[in-house]
């Protein structure tokens, strides 16, 4: 018995009046995946990441060092999505913003500009109306305009000269910052750090995969993106899906708040998560979840996600540096009643 | 219980308290011996504070900030500070004005073990927690406390606590044994609790070596017993050899611990109350002038009243004036040279011993105990007047030293003159003089003189009994009264406490000077000096005194605490039968259970199938060593162990998504069985024929599936 298939099949069993199910939300997920996975070689965990953070409505942060193909990934991803509700609309798939010092907010959200022909002044929309958007290098630009990207990271939207434009309902940034060149840098404060749903760490891709671009490097150029292989409203739908579908028992949600507890009582541990953290959480847990086909949330993917949607909320103690460290020895006794409680 | 409540979980507190438990057990019997009540009370309840205080933050170090140097330093500073601030309490009026000098008393030894225990226990525990070797002191510190309570419990003699004591003592069992047992059974209990904690440091063969040392040493003193010092006391009353007295004058010697050792047990069979305040029992006399001091009298007419052993024939018809017939029963709790009586004994026969582990020689001593008025004496002519002359010379000897007849008629010299020749007044103003003027004292340095005894009275007038025996028998020889003296026991009436049992503790060892009068046989005047340096007071164990007592007896009262106890008393021989067939029982309830698990998914209406099933194949896991690890996902154990059984994958999956809420593809009974019977295949082609043998043969391999 195959259990994808039975996923998809019951999927459709259980809910014949809603155009879309699980199984197709499931579809959905693992077609954008393995479309940025023919794009990008090597990186299927920080695909699999970023393709969880775009369903559960949530932004990336890439640790990462130049070259590392962050935006080859969110190309990709961007690229992948096609926008079909005609040229009116003015959302571009993927923008690239690179941040620097002189930048200003108006450079990133657009402009009133006057039109000499209507007499008129016309909102000209900047770079953030996009799904995709990579921010590259975040930090290195001053806190204005990384007050005017995550406002807009946080209401979906921006304001300038006191009109409010709204951004698309999928608008999603990946944005990234070099861990080690921080001269000249303008760190981003934890509680800014609180509008990325993930934090993720990038290490350098394996041999095998590394000789595996220098091999394709060229046919991948020459072929360019994957061509779009989803529709907007596809990805909106399989969101939705997910949201309603995947299940999340009571001792998976019992479980996250003993390790939040846990967590907090930990003297290497200044300050603990926040509930917010918690309420992110699920929508990650669920598309995690789908990701992997199934339709109820499991330990497996606490254990994925919860390292990155923390790492950057907790802030240790002096001293105290071991993170992984921490978070195994407060989530050992939660995570050893999830797994006893299945058999109780 | 504030602090009760903080701790985290009940799995951190049930060791919390265990420990505790342990802890302050070895620091009650620590303290039983050291302290009051109160001070036992206090000991206990710092002990289990600082374990709850210590056990209260389960993964943070209780005061992690601090180097363990400077805890240490201020646990000792902390414990002289509880110290000095008990000696406050007790030594300042104050407290005394408030409370009641007893309770100001209770208070400071509250105070200060409270303190003590409460700060040793801390650092300890601390020192466990920090460091690997830290464990081992913590468990050092609690096999002392037991031990200390061996070699308190006063060689074999006084089993403290009571409690356990007398609980094996009724069942014939060697206190030191069962006490022995509770000391390794604590410091196991301790050890494991040690391992339990996270400490990657500590490894189990240390304590199972530990608790090996245990075992042995509890198998030593089951198969040799206690290493019994040998109990001398200062008059050498006691010991087994019967030789030649050594010098009676032990003075600097002289020590005050084990004074408490109780060396016999007397029952009264008659009603008896000394007129004195004390009860006095004979062993021996020194009569007989050696040239040198006074010894044992070899001269066959002297001393014919003393009984030289049990059955022995009395060589004298004793004196009857004024005295009453009792009759008592002596059991000795260490060897002696000679039996003894209450003063004075007439007949000693052996008794049957009713318990030989307890008491070394038995006898039923009759006595005629005194019950005259010293008003009586007076008047009446000192000496026997049937003794032959030679013998009364004998009572006359003395050092050839004037001073003696010189003090004596000073003294004498105050007395009216219808007293002034009169035998008793004589006597009892010998023994005033010295009440007023001697002061009893264990540590002085009259043992080496020429004469002890003269160097006493000549001297500084301290000295302890021997010296005061000696220096009135001299004074009373001087006047011409004859006199000896009497050694054995002297005990305060006070200890009978209205039972009809009295302990004879070592520090009751005594010699006093007798003198004899016509009708009444010798009589005890004995100088009680009114200043002391040494506390002869001690406590009369009343428990063990009626324990003893009633055991000696072997009557009716002692013989019904037995019946009472039959209903607890353990058959060895039905023991040895059930042991097995429970062993056997257990292991068929765990086959039982092992099949009932294995066996049930396969039956409908049991339950949810996905529990039943996923639980079966787990503990077929479980069995051939395949083993889910703490805190591990059941996800990740199932692609660890898809190794050997690919097939868990498929039924984690199926068991999670039926646990966790999935709605999507329920498999059904026949695609469980079906998966199961997969997963059996692939055990047996993974794993060896010798291990799936083992894993069968196990009964209790379903306790490790989790």
């Amino acid at each position: 018995m195959n259990w994808d298939t039975a996923l998809r099949e019951t999927g459709d069993d259980q809910a014949p009046d809603e155009p879309f199910g699980l199984g197709e939300a499931i579809g959905v997920l693992q077609r954008l995946r393995d479309v940025v996975r023919s794009q990008v070689i090597g990186r299927d965990d920080v695909i699999e990441l970023v393709i969880i953070a775009l369903i559960a409505d949530g932004h990336v942060l890439l640790e990462d060092f130049p070259g590392s193909g962050k935006t080859t990934l969110a190309k990709a991803l961007g690229e992948a999505i096609d926008d079909d509700r005609g040229s009116e609309h003015f959302i571009a798939p993927f923008r690239r913003i690179q941040f620097t010092p002189d930048l200003l907010p108006s450079d990133v959200t657009g402009v009133p500009v006057f039109d000499s022909a209507s007499n008129a002044f016309h909102f000209r929309h900047g770079p953030i109306f996009a799904h995709v958007v990579l921010a590259d290098e975040i930090n290195r630009t001053s806190p204005k305009v990384q007050a005017a990207m995550l406002e807009a990271m946080g209401e979906k939207q921006v304001t300038v000269d006191n009109v409010t434009y709204p951004l698309d309902e999928l608008f999603f940034v990946i944005a990234t910052q070099n861990p080690l060149d921080m001269v000249g840098t303008y760190p981003l404060p934890v509680p800014q750090l609180d509008r990325f749903l993930f934090k993720i760490s990038m290490e350098h891709i394996d041999r095998q995969a590394e000789l595996e671009v220098l091999d394709t490097w060229r046919s991948r150029r020459d072929q360019g993106a994957g061509g779009t292989v989803l529709k907007r409203d596809e990805i909106l739908a399989s969101r939705a899906a997910i949201d309603r579908k995947v299940a999340i028992a009571d001792i998976v949600k019992s479980t996250l708040v003993d390790i939040s507890r846990n967590l907090r009582t930990d003297e290497r541990v200044l300050q603990g998560n926040s509930t917010r953290s918690l309420v992110l959480l699920l929508p990650a847990l669920q598309a995690a979840a789908a990701l992997r086909g199934r339709d109820f949330v499991s330990a497996g993917d606490i254990e994925l996600l919860l390292p990155r949607v923390l790492g950057h909320r907790l802030e240790l103690a002096p001293g105290a540096a071991d993170l992984k460290r921490i978070l195994h020895d407060n989530m050992r006794e939660p995570m050893e009643r999830l797994a006893a409680s299945t058999l109780a | 219980m504030q602090a009760m409540a903080e701790t985290r979980s009940p799995e951190h507190l049930l060791p919390a308290l265990a420990r505790a438990l342990v802890i302050s057990g070895s620091y009650y019997l620590l303290s039983l011996s050291l302290t009051v009540g109160s001070g036992s009370l206090a000991a206990v309840a710092g002990c289990v504070a600082a374990c709850v205080w210590t056990a209260r933050q389960d993964h943070a170090q209780p005061l992690g900030g601090l180097r363990m140097p400077v805890i240490l330093l201020a646990a000792t500073l902390l414990a002289l500070a509880g110290t000095v601030l008990g000696s406050l309490i007790a030594s300042s009026g104050l407290a005394a004005a408030l409370l009641g000098p007893v309770a100001a008393f209770h208070l400071a030894e509250g105070v200060k073990w409270l303190c003590f225990s409460f700060t040793l226990t801390g650092a300890v525990r601390m020192l466990a927690l920090r460091s690997s070797a830290g464990g081992v002191i913590e468990v050092l510190l609690v096999a002392t406390g037991f031990v200390i309570i061996l070699s308190a419990h006063r060689n074999g003699m006084i089993n403290r606590p009571f409690f356990l004591g007398d609980f094996a003592l009724s069942r014939g069992l060697d206190p030191a044994t069962v006490l022995l047992a509770t000391g390794c059974a604590a410091v196991l209990l301790l050890a494991g609790l040690l391992l339990v904690e996270e400490n990657r440091r500590r490894l189990p063969y240390h304590f199972a070596l530990l608790g090996l040392l245990c075992l042995s040493l509890v198998g030593y003193v089951r198969s040799f017993g206690l290493p019994t010092p040998q109990m001398t006391d200062d008059l050498g009353l006691t010991g087994n050899s019967a030789q030649r007295r050594e010098n009676p004058f032990h003075d600097g010697e002289n020590s005050i611990e084990n004074k408490q050792a109780p060396v016999a047990v007397v029952v009264f069979r008659d009603d008896y109350e000394p007129a004195g305040g004390a009860y006095y029992f004979r062993e021996s006399a020194y009569s007989q002038w050696n040239g040198h001091m006074l010894d044992f009298a070899s001269h066959p007419e002297m001393d014919r009243d003393l009984i030289p052993a049990p059955g022995a024939p009395a060589r004298e018809t004793a004196a009857s004036e004024g005295r009453k017939p009792v009759s008592t029963t002596i059991g000795t709790l260490v060897p002696h040279r000679s039996p003894f009586g209450l003063v004075a004994p007439v007949a000693m026969e052996n008794a049957p011993n009713p318990n030989n582990l307890r008491f070394k020689r038995t006898w039923d001593a009759q006595s005629l105990a005194p019950d005259f008025d010293l008003n009586e004496l007076f008047g009446l002519a000192a000496g026997n007047p049937r003794w032959p002359e030679e013998v009364r010379e004998e009572y006359l000897r003395l050092p050839d030293d004037p001073r003696y007849s010189e003090l004596a008629r000073e003294i004498t010299g105050g007395l009216q003159s219808r007293y002034a020749a009169d035998p008793f007044a004589q006597a009892w103003a010998v023994k005033t003089y010295l009440d007023r003027n001697g002061i009893y004292s264990l540590a002085n340095e009259h043992a080496y003189a020429d004469d002890p005894a003269a160097s006493f009275l000549f001297g500084d007038l301290t000295g302890y009994c021997m010296h005061f025996a000696f220096a009135s028998t001299y004074l009373l020889r001087s006047l011409g009264i004859p006199a000896r003296v009497g050694i054995g026991y002297s005990v305060p009436a006070a200890n009978r406490g209205g039972g009809s049992s009295l302990l004879i503790q070592a520090i009751h060892g005594h010699a006093w000077p007798e003198i004899y009068f016509e009708g009444y046989g010798w009589v005890i005047v004995d100088p009680a000096p009114q200043r002391t340096l040494v506390d002869m007071t001690t406590d009369p164990q009343n428990e063990l005194q009626q324990l003893l007592g009633d055991m000696l007896r072997g009557e009716e009262a002692f013989a019904e605490f037995l019946q009472q106890q039959t209903g607890f008393a353990i058959n060895w021989q039905w023991l040895g039968y059930a042991l097995p067939a429970l062993l056997a029982a257990l292991v068929l309830a765990g086959y039982a259970v092992k099949l009932y698990r294995l066996w049930i998914p396969g039956l409908a209406g049991f339950g949810p199938r996905h529990r039943l099933s996923y639980r079966a194949a787990l503990d077929q896991l479980a069995a051939v060593g395949i083993r889910r690890r703490f805190g591990e996902s059941r996800e990740d154990f199932a692609r660890r162990a898809g190794g050997a059984a690919p097939a868990l994958e498929t039924l984690t999956m199926w068991h999670l998504a039926q646990a966790l809420g999935g709605r999507g593809g329920s498999p059904d009974d026949s695609d469980w069985s079906g998966m199961r019977r997969r997963l059996g295949a692939e055990i047996r082609r993974n794993t060896s024929i010798g291990k799936r043998a083992l894993a069968a043969l196990h009964p209790f391999s379903w306790l490790y599936s989790r």
